[in-house]
């Protein structure tokens, strides 16, 4: 089964390093809260902001989730030290989208997956079903992967920091983006949405095929 | 658009209450000690938690329970199913032992540490047609059994399989434990003086399908989604996503309050949790009161696993028509909810499971005889 979604908005964020120059601080003036939010989280309140959507359903997608928030509770278990509770609070996949509906209010259904590699293709394929609902959807997904030592792990990906947002919903137009080649140097789990984002044309309609 | 109805067909589960969906039930209903105390996960603590007994290798457990619903189903295999996992540790528990034995991270399997790390072990045994892995805490099974009747209900799919698994982990209990919401003894959710929750394992697979293929098919009458949007680990105080994640699952099982007879809680038996749940049932249910209970005082909490855990135990119930009992509690929460510290045998046609978890996230789901 093929279903057509009609891409509305996008916006991305990439960078090899971890991306500094963001606006968090006018975006969550609330010191008390800002402090506590993970990398992802900044990111996906970023491009919240820049898409203009903080109401409706979230679908959000990420390989390896918060693998700051992760690498640091192992640490502090192998050092036989204390773990932060705020660590741990942090650490759970849909960690971002949490505090986002928190900042915005936002209480409609908000859903996390973590398909591997396959993260993006599969958070197409979620939010084009839930779309069929008929209302307008964002799909959101980030990797933060620029932590300590990850060069123990990490041989192919050069863009340690992505995130990326797609505001969709269903169409019966006839589908306009085809992705044919990938940057090999993003995370494999989100380089298909971030080609996705730089195929989007403002002055045309972008549609493209999800096959389920 | 297409509106079919999804039945739980074939179901099997194995946790620290046992290894059969039997044997789950008899310990419920038996309200058998099944939590073990342990001073090996927290330096120089003593916590309960919840293992599961006799078994080798947890990865050989999770193929077998697999295995088990293949063999009962009415499919030669999975090549034409969606495989629907729910899971908030992944490969979490192997990354750990890796780790803390190398001190590095240069021998961690990427494919083998995500959350996508359970698909990735089952797909190396079965053909699936696709799969997707949700990860939304405490509520990722429950998430993954919404999502399969939401694809069957569209038509997209006739066949998934939901598994909602979680393993021991040292992140989660140590984390919990950084919380202090950990009992050293097994948990007593709703009693008044509870001391908190146990983290447990568990693997708990259904089979969900288009078409009833057994008599005693159980029906994914609703589910219903929301978000607290109040703190990333205390629920809101006057249960307000727990009331919206209810009343959706009601209005999409298309039924009212009147028509529930058995609430399997959330019910972790935390201060937050606890209050919080009670005081959103006795709002939504204000005239009509179901009975209410929380298995977790035999399972345990299985974090991601719990959805899906529970909800077999809510097939069993419909099933047998027994209200699962509530562990011994001596003095109740909350006393406007109808708890029974003693099995009641009750033809039932709905029952409901809720589950909630880190970040606000709510998910309730109707289950039912079907009509």
């Amino acid at each position: 089964m093929n279903l057509n979604l009609e891409i509305l908005n996008v916006t991305y964020l990439i960078n090899k390093t971890a991306i500094t120059n963001l606006n968090t601080k006018e975006l969550i003036p609330k010191m008390v809260f800002r402090r506590r939010l993970t990398q992802a989280s900044k990111l996906c309140i970023e491009l919240m902001h820049n898409i203009d959507f903080t109401q409706g359903r979230v679908m959000y997608a990420s390989c390896f989730g918060e693998l700051n928030s992760t690498a640091k509770i192992l640490n502090s278990i192998l050092n036989q030290e204390s773990i932060s509770p705020t660590e741990f609070q942090n650490s759970v996949y849909n960690t971002p989208v949490s505090y986002s509906s928190i900042w915005h209010k936002n209480r409609s259904e908000i859903m996390t997956i973590s398909s591997g590699e396959n993260s993006s293709n599969k958070l197409l394929k979620l939010g084009a079903i839930k779309a069929l609902d008929g209302d307008e959807i964002l799909l959101l997904a980030t990797e933060t992967l620029d932590i300590p030592n990850i060069h123990e792990v990490n041989t192919s990906c050069e863009y340690l920091e992505c995130a990326v947002a797609l505001k969709v919903r269903i169409t019966q137009k006839k589908e306009n983006i085809a992705i044919e080649n990938i940057d090999k140097k993003l995370p494999k789990s989100i380089a298909l949405l971030v080609e996705i984002a730089k195929e989007f044309d403002k002055n045309r309609d972008n549609i493209i095929r999800v096959t389920l | 658009m297409k509106t079919n109805r999804a039945y739980i067909n074939n179901s099997s589960c194995i946790s620290c209450a046992g290894n059969s969906n039997e044997e789950l039930f008899v310990a419920i209903c038996e309200k058998k000690e099944t939590i073990d105390i342990d001073t090996t996960y927290v330096k120089n603590s003593s916590v309960a938690i919840g293992k599961i007994k006799n078994f080798i290798d947890f990865d050989e457990c999770l193929i077998s329970e697999c295995k088990k619903v293949l063999k009962t189903s009415n499919l030669d295999d999975f090549s034409s199913t969606l495989l629907v996992v729910g899971s908030s540790v992944g490969g979490m528990n192997k990354t750990e032992e890796i780790f803390f034995k190398d001190k590095s991270y240069k021998n961690i399997n990427k494919k083998e540490h995500p959350i996508d790390a359970i698909a990735h072990k089952l797909k190396q045994v079965f053909e699936f047609y696709d799969d997707i892995s949700f990860s939304t805490a405490c509520t990722s099974s429950a998430n993954a059994l919404g999502y399969a009747k939401e694809v069957i209900e569209k038509g997209i799919y006739k066949n998934v399989l939901v598994v909602g698994v979680d393993a021991l982990s040292y992140t989660t209990v140590c984390g919990f434990h950084a919380l202090s919401v950990l009992s050293c003894k097994p948990c007593t959710p709703f009693e008044a003086n509870s001391e908190g929750m146990n983290v447990a394992e568990a693997i708990a697979v259904l089979l969900v399908q288009d078409k009833p293929t057994k008599p005693n098919a159980v029906e994914i009458c609703g589910v219903g989604y929301s978000c607290d949007a109040h703190h990333m680990t205390q629920p809101h105080p006057e249960g307000l996503g727990a009331i919206s994640a209810m009343q959706n699952a009601l209005t999409n099982a298309k039924i009212t309050t009147k028509d529930i007879e058995y609430i399997n809680a959330h019910g972790t038996g935390t201060t937050a949790n606890d209050t919080s749940e009670l005081i959103a049932i006795a709002t939504l249910f204000n005239k009509h009161k179901p009975y209410v209970s929380s298995t977790k005082s035999t399972t345990g909490h299985t974090l991601g696993a719990a959805g899906a855990i529970e909800a077999i135990i809510c097939t069993m119930a419909l099933k047998k028509g027994v209200i699962p009992p509530s562990k011994d509690i001596s003095k109740l929460k909350n006393e406007e909810i109808k708890i029974s510290n003693v099995v009641v045998e009750k033809n039932l046609n709905y029952v409901l499971s809720n589950s909630f978890a880190f970040g606000g996230n709510n998910t309730s789901l109707v289950f039912g005889i079907p009509k």
